[in-house]
């Protein structure tokens, strides 16, 4: 049997990144959670996440930056965007880049799975 | 060697020949014919005719040389025979050449000085003019023809506020009083150039009296402040502007930060909800983890309400600022925060203001700026109503149910409002104007309310509408 894939999420708010995870669950894949793009980077599970849920405002790396630091060191890990605060510009920035998706809170479970669908595709 | 002759040109070389020609004729018959006459007086008519044309050394050698003609033709004519009648003539003839000489030597001297001190009025970068009693223009300098366009030829002997189309700040009778009674007046003027354009000129005005004391005529200095006034006025409307930027960014870091207090939450909420309904329907539905998703959203609703609680703990503290404020002072603070507006817009204020109001307490701020939007409301109602566009302010103590209160009316004669505008004037972002945001008034009332007081529009009889604010006295008035 194939190992469920894993979804990394990253938000420094903890009911945010508590409930999302709960949702991601309950479709059966697995999760981590991180309080910031940081303890993501130096976090084991880095390399082997299938797709990362990232809020984009956040204390220290934002979400683009974290976007950023990944393209650099090669790793072609789907991203989906999570916001408080939706602003056009970083959601072309960061689909340019390659995002597979970019959703305002509170965002649409349907989306979510939709995203999330599209994302672990091809993994 | 020193000039002898003043101008050059056509006319001045014409002069010389003429009087030339006569002095040679009035030697001719003066030392050939037997006329028992003066002759030689008429040798004033050519120190007279060159003395217009030439310096004063010139002037004193066609004296000497006169003198000098009259006194070889005395000799030619009566040889050694000297007749009492002939030295008498010879001496009267002498004088007079003598004399006109020396008028013109000293007349040359106070033309000289005259011309001097215009030559001085000229060299100024101001535009002088001078104008009698009845305002027609006497004098106009370089100055005046570099300002305005029209040559002193052109404009001397004109009426100065027909050819200028003269602007008074208030009008021409007050600048007339004020002339009469101080002997001067200055202040902006509005003039019109030779080429149609308006310029605006900083101008002093000096009165002339003569002996008895009646206006002889005013020198006038304008200054042209044109440049000045546009560079201003355009420092005046990017600081508006910026203002109003600063405003809505304000506004706008405001709706972030509270779209972003309150959309975490939110999102937990229906984060967890969609999740429940999830582990609920799963073919063996995990009741454990839907059990823990909803006490999730439970806490997570409840800190949503603790963010507007918060928000609105915020806005109370700011509100406390309390301080005893006199309606009628913050009326006149608040105006002259706006007076530009006022002015710019051609709006004749009126202002009857009560004394002893009983005072009332809040942030002075805030109630400054409920004058303020009353009155940029009215300066814009009255946008393109005809003039005169009056806005008035009357405060009054007034009794009501609560006490004693004060009351602040704003009346406008603008355009008014229909019966839609009316029922919906105080509601945030309703404007009748494409600019506008349609924030004042709701402020305004917000403001109002927070202070405890009342804030009502009614339509005035004849035009335009009357915003009333009554506000409560002070509780406890330290009196």
């Amino acid at each position: 049997m194939r190992h469920a894939q894993m979804v990394a999420i990253i938000d420094d708010d903890e009911q945010v990144r508590t409930a999302t995870a709960s949702l991601v669950r309950s479709l059966g894949l697995a999760t981590r959670t991180f309080a910031s793009a940081e303890d993501f980077l130096l976090s084991p599970e880095q390399g082997v996440a299938d797709c990362v849920i990232t809020d984009v405002q956040m204390p220290g790396m934002s979400g683009v930056e974290l976007q950023a630091a990944l393209r650099a060191k090669g790793s072609r890990t789907p991203l989906i965007f999570i916001t408080a605060f939706p602003e056009d510009r970083i959601r072309r920035q960061v689909t340019l880049a390659g995002a597979v998706g970019f959703l305002a809170k509170p965002f649409d479970g349907q989306e979510m799975i939709a995203c999330l669908d599209a994302a672990l595709a091809g993994a | 060697m020193m000039p002898l002759a003043v101008a050059h040109g056509a006319r001045s070389a014409l002069i010389p020949m003429l009087a030339a020609l006569l002095g040679i004729i009035i030697f001719l018959v003066d030392t050939l014919t037997p006329l028992d006459m003066a002759v030689a007086v008429l040798y004033v008519a050519v120190v007279m005719l060159l003395a217009d044309v030439l310096t004063r050394r010139g002037i004193l050698a066609v004296g000497a040389l006169c003198i000098g003609l009259t006194t070889i033709s005395f000799f030619a004519v009566h040889n050694v025979r000297f007749e009492l009648e002939a030295v008498a003539r010879a001496i009267v003839a002498l004088s007079a050449i003598g004399i006109v000489t020396l008028l013109s030597l000293r007349n040359r001297h106070s033309s000289e000085s005259l011309r001097d001190q215009a030559a001085l009025l000229d060299l100024t970068h101001d535009a002088i003019l001078v104008r009698d009693a009845s305002d027609t223009l006497l004098y106009w300098n370089r100055g005046a023809e570099e300002l305005y366009g029209w040559t002193a030829d052109e404009a001397v002997g004109r009426n100065t506020a027909e050819l200028l189309r003269t602007g008074f700040p208030i009008s021409r009778e007050a600048a007339a009083v004020e002339l009469e009674r101080h002997g001067r007046w200055e202040g902006e003027l509005r003039h019109t150039r030779k080429d149609g354009a308006r310029v605006t000129v900083a101008s002093r005005w000096s009165l002339r009296r003569d002996a008895q004391g009646r206006p002889l005529a005013v020198m006038e200095t304008n200054n042209d402040i044109t440049e000045r006034k546009a560079s201003q006025d355009r420092l005046d409307k990017a600081q508006a502007e910026l203002v109003h930027v600063t405003h809505m960014a304000t506004l706008g870091q405001l709706t972030a930060s509270i779209a972003h207090e309150v959309n975490q939450p939110l999102a937990a909420v229906v984060t967890n909800g969609e999740a429940c309904l999830r582990w609920l329907r799963r073919p063996s539905p995990d009741v454990g983890e839907a059990l823990a998703s909803v006490e999730r959203m439970i806490a997570n609703g409840r800190r949503a309400g603790e963010v507007v609680a918060r928000m609105r703990a915020l806005s109370r503290r700011q509100a406390d600022r309390q301080e005893t404020v006199d309606l009628s002072q913050l009326v006149r603070e608040s105006l002259a925060l706006v007076e530009r507006e006022l002015t710019r817009h051609h709006i004749a204020v009126e202002l009857d203001l009560a004394d002893a109001l009983p005072v009332v307490t809040g942030d002075r701020v805030q109630l400054q700026q409920i004058v303020i939007n009353l009155a940029v409301n009215a300066v814009q109602a009255m946008e393109g109503a005809p003039r005169p566009r009056r806005l008035k302010l009357r405060t009054r103590a007034l009794e009501w149910a609560e006490g004693e209160a004060a009351r602040l009316d704003i009346t406008d004669s603008g355009v008014g409002a229909d019966t839609e505008a009316m029922s919906r004037l105080f509601e945030p972002f309703y404007t009748s104007k494409p600019d506008a945001m349609g924030l004042g008034l709701s402020i305004s009332r917000y403001l109002v309310e927070a202070h405890g007081g009342v804030i009502e529009a009614t339509l005035n009889s004849d035009r335009g509408m009357t915003f009333a604010v009554i506000l409560p006295a002070a509780k406890e008035q330290s009196l």
